[in-house]
């Protein structure tokens, strides 16, 4: 329909790139919508336990902090689901008959979260301390849920099952089938660690930064402890639901796969690239080190199995942003060992009965860890939806055959851009400022080296 | 019946939901718009949405999906129909929720406030706005009975009727609003606020009730389909609505608080009952109906027992966080 092609480029590219940036902004704080109430569930609990006020005090401030990022969060997933139909009509008309289970189940468990959310936050005075800690679980449940069905909403996008396509129509649509493909479990779990991960070491990260300028109290050093504790479980088994969540790839998406090794020719016994970074005229060759077999061993549990390169597929069914992914997968399996030592680390230099380290480098890494775990949940998902190009339904559905031809999309990509700006500002200072308040209800006393 | 025309029905519901109980969140924005300096207004205001509006919120999310999941053609056709005005009035829905949300956050400042709260209330009475003339509109295309209309028309959101819709929509959320807030006042022992939200909830029900009259009149001029329905098949609701819109009035007028309130969500509720009745059984247009845009067979199952699992699981946690917050105290703000 239009007779220029850069301007349908242009036209796909500003709409990838408003629902790209709306998923990115949404992540942050979807992330912490999953993580944050767990933290404020575990202090209260301890709270309830133990008696001490400065439990009472860390829940009753991330409560706070939840107040305003779940405000944001619901926003920004509220553009999301707009912006299916309004950005992706064509796919939506395609898709919504096939996945609409996991997404109105994804709304059910939101509804679930935002009424506790509400009798959680304004509950303190009104419910039994006993009451409001029990009220917190449904907020915590619920948005484990809503996670998990988004996102099997998400594997199927990767590995679509559950329907045919007769005549160019969808037919013999298995709604269950199409939700529990063969990508949910790895999927889902890789992301509500990743998000649990994100909170915990950026929890660790804002009370290692108020240690670094000097605040070293109980306050600080149970807010790093249960972060960490939280952190040093999980990490590990991050590690290693990521590596099942590699060979589901393997098995499904052989070219994403070869996007994220960077496996530009097929080959017999493949190499684990380690490094490997796709810079312009190395041919992906930087600071490489290859372990032999590793791949194909990881891949499909057999030393000599053949991995297909980038190379074999056809130019229109390759990602034309390979050289991203490998970075994006770079990066994100390199924070996450890095976290993963940085956990292990912390444990292994705790005395029973005293505090973890607090010496300056373990509080600067620990300050880097939490920018550095969201990086990671970002970069990651910029592997899951860029390695699917040209894709958005795996091999059956092209992103440019989903874009609506409603024009106007550079006007909505800069607006949506500019509002995003505006609220990232308006939220870092607003939670700057529930920060800088002075910690209610808690006695210098308790304060003390505990 | 069909199982489309089923979850239809449950959309119309969960439509009606989001505009009566997130309607009255608009409406509270509204009012605060119109608070000018006092400060003790704002204070009643935030107190009786504080703890319910994001839930409220959740019903749209929810209407959505299912329009997505159960009629997707439709959802396709409206999305790109109607790309400016959802546009603008999801930048609106976003920047009041963020507004209010940061708002209520402890620590802000007094000059941070006034801003946040000036946003949170334009933002508040465009947003409804907006919704009522996407809705003008779509009674407008999709109320005839004459076939072989085009798949996807254009929706005259800026039409005579959908304006006057718009403004309706607006006046009858500010009403809502004022009325839960007054209820709110009068349980709490806040006679002198109680008495300014009357006040409020009578200016706004006095434009609700003209409107509605100004609707069927500017209906009979400018969009005759739309007439032809409101009194035909429709006219039952027409009289409930204006009924309970003059109701209302009279129970606020007499101090009945209570019974304002309820005539006041019947009038809503009988707003979007008559549009559903007027363009009934098309969703745009007039070749996409309930039938011709429906997901095949075990996609409409599955939404239907969504559906069901969302009332089993919903509807009480609603009312236990409604009942918790109906005690009359007012939350203090920390």
């Amino acid at each position: 329909m239009n007779a220029d092609p850069l301007a349908a480029i242009s036209h796909l590219t500003a709409g990838r790139s408003q629902i790209g940036t709306s998923l990115s902004f949404h992540l942050f704080f979807a992330v912490l919508g999953v993580g944050l109430p767990l933290m404020m569930l575990v202090a209260e609990g301890m709270h309830l336990r133990t008696g001490d006020p400065v439990w009472r005090a860390l829940a009753r401030r991330w409560s706070k902090v939840f107040a305003v990022l779940f405000a944001v969060g619901a926003a920004s997933g509220t553009i999301i689901s707009f912006e299916l139909g309004l950005l992706f009509p064509r796919f939506m008309a395609y898709a919504g008959g096939i996945i609409g289970l996991p997404f109105s189940l994804e709304g059910a468990w939101f509804f679930l979260e935002a009424i506790f959310a509400g009798i959680y936050l304004y509950g303190w005075n009104r419910l039994s301390p006993r009451a409001h800690w029990l009220s917190g679980f449904p907020i915590a449940i619920s948005a484990v849920a809503s996670a998990f069905f988004i996102v099997t909403a998400n594997a199927w996008m990767n590995v679509p099952r559950g329907f045919q396509i007769v005549h160019g129509r969808v037919t013999h649509v298995d709604p269950l089938a199409a939700m529990f493909n063969p990508a949910w479990a790895t999927e889902t779990s890789h992301m509500v660690f990743g998000a649990y991960l994100a909170t915990a070491f950026g929890i660790a990260s804002v009370y290692a930064v108020g240690m670094l300028r000097g605040r070293r109290d109980a306050y600080h050093r149970k807010a790093i402890a249960l972060a960490l504790s939280i952190a040093a479980i999980l990490a590990p088994l991050q590690l290693a639901v990521g590596d099942l969540l590699g060979r589901t790839v393997a098995n499904h998406q052989p070219a994403t796969l070869a996007a994220i090794e960077g496996v530009t020719r097929t080959e017999r016994g493949a190499g684990l690239n380690i490094g490997g970074f796709p810079l312009p005229g190395h041919n992906g060759d930087v600071l490489n080190v290859k372990v032999p077999h590793l791949l194909s061993l990881l891949a499909f549990d057999s030393p000599n199995a053949p991995v297909r390169g980038l190379n074999t597929f056809p130019k229109a069914d390759r990602t034309p942003l390979a050289p991203y992914v490998r970075l994006a997968f770079i990066g994100m399996v390199g924070i996450g060992t890095g976290l993963v030592a940085l956990g292990l680390w912390y444990w292994l230099r705790r005395r029973p009965g005293s505090n973890g380290p607090e010496g300056r480098p373990t509080l600067i890494a620990l300050a880097a860890a939490g920018p550095a775990a969201f990086l990671a949940n970002e970069l990651g998902w910029l592997v899951t939806e860029l390695g699917r190009q040209p894709w958005i339904v795996y091999g059956v559905f092209r992103t440019s055959s989903g874009i609506t031809t409603a024009p106007g999309l550079g006007v909505t990509f800069t607006a949506f851009t500019l509002l995003y700006f505006g609220l990232t500002a308006l939220t870092l200072w607003t939670v700057r400022r529930i920060a800088a308040r002075p910690i209610e209800g808690l006695p210098a006393a308790a304060l003390g080296a505990a | 019946m069909s199982l489309a025309a089923l979850i239809a029905i449950l959309l119309g519901l969960s439509l009606t939901a989001y505009a009566i109980f997130a309607g009255a969140d608009f409406g509270a924005g509204i009012l605060d718009l119109f608070a000018g300096s006092r400060d003790a207004d704002r204070t009643a205001i935030a107190a009786t949405i504080g703890p319910v509006w994001e839930a409220n919120h959740v019903w749209l999310i929810f209407s959505i999906t299912i329009l997505f999941s159960a009629f997707p053609a439709a959802f396709s056709a409206l999305g790109t129909k109607l790309l400016a005005p959802l546009t603008v009035a999801l930048l609106a829905i976003v920047l009041r929720s963020v507004a209010l949300g940061l708002r209520a956050s402890p620590g802000t400042t007094a000059r941070a406030r006034a801003m946040l709260s000036k946003l949170f209330g334009v933002a508040s009475l465009i947003a409804p706005f907006l919704f009522g003339a996407v809705a003008g509109g779509l009674a407008t295309v999709s109320s005839s009975r004459h076939l072989g209309a085009p798949l996807g028309p254009h929706v005259h959101w800026t039409g005579a009727f959908a304006l006057v819709i718009g403004a309706l929509a607006a006046a009858l959320c500010a009403q809502l609003a004022a009325s839960f807030v007054a209820l709110r006042m009068v349980r709490s022992g806040e006679g002198r606020l109680a008495e300014r939200f009357r006040l409020r909830g009578l200016q706004s029900g006095a434009c609700v009730l003209l409107l509605s009259f100004a609707g069927p009149a500017v209906a009979a001029a400018a969009a005759p389909a739309v007439w032809h329905r409101l009194i035909g098949p429709a006219l039952p609701i027409v009289i409930v609505g204006i009924g309970a819109a003059a109701m209302s009035l009279l129970a606020a007028r007499r101090r009945r608080y209570l019974l304002a309130r309820g005539a006041s969500l019947l009038t809503g509720a009988s707003v979007l009952g008559g549009w559903f009745v007027i363009q009934a059984p098309h969703l745009i247009g007039t070749r996409l109906t309930v039938h011709t845009a429906a997901a095949t067979h075990p996609a409409l199952v599955s939404m239907a027992i969504a559906g069901g699992i969302v009332l089993l699981l919903v509807l009480p946690a609603m009312y236990l966080l409604f009942a918790i917050f109906a005690r009359p105290e007012l939350e203090v703000i920390e």
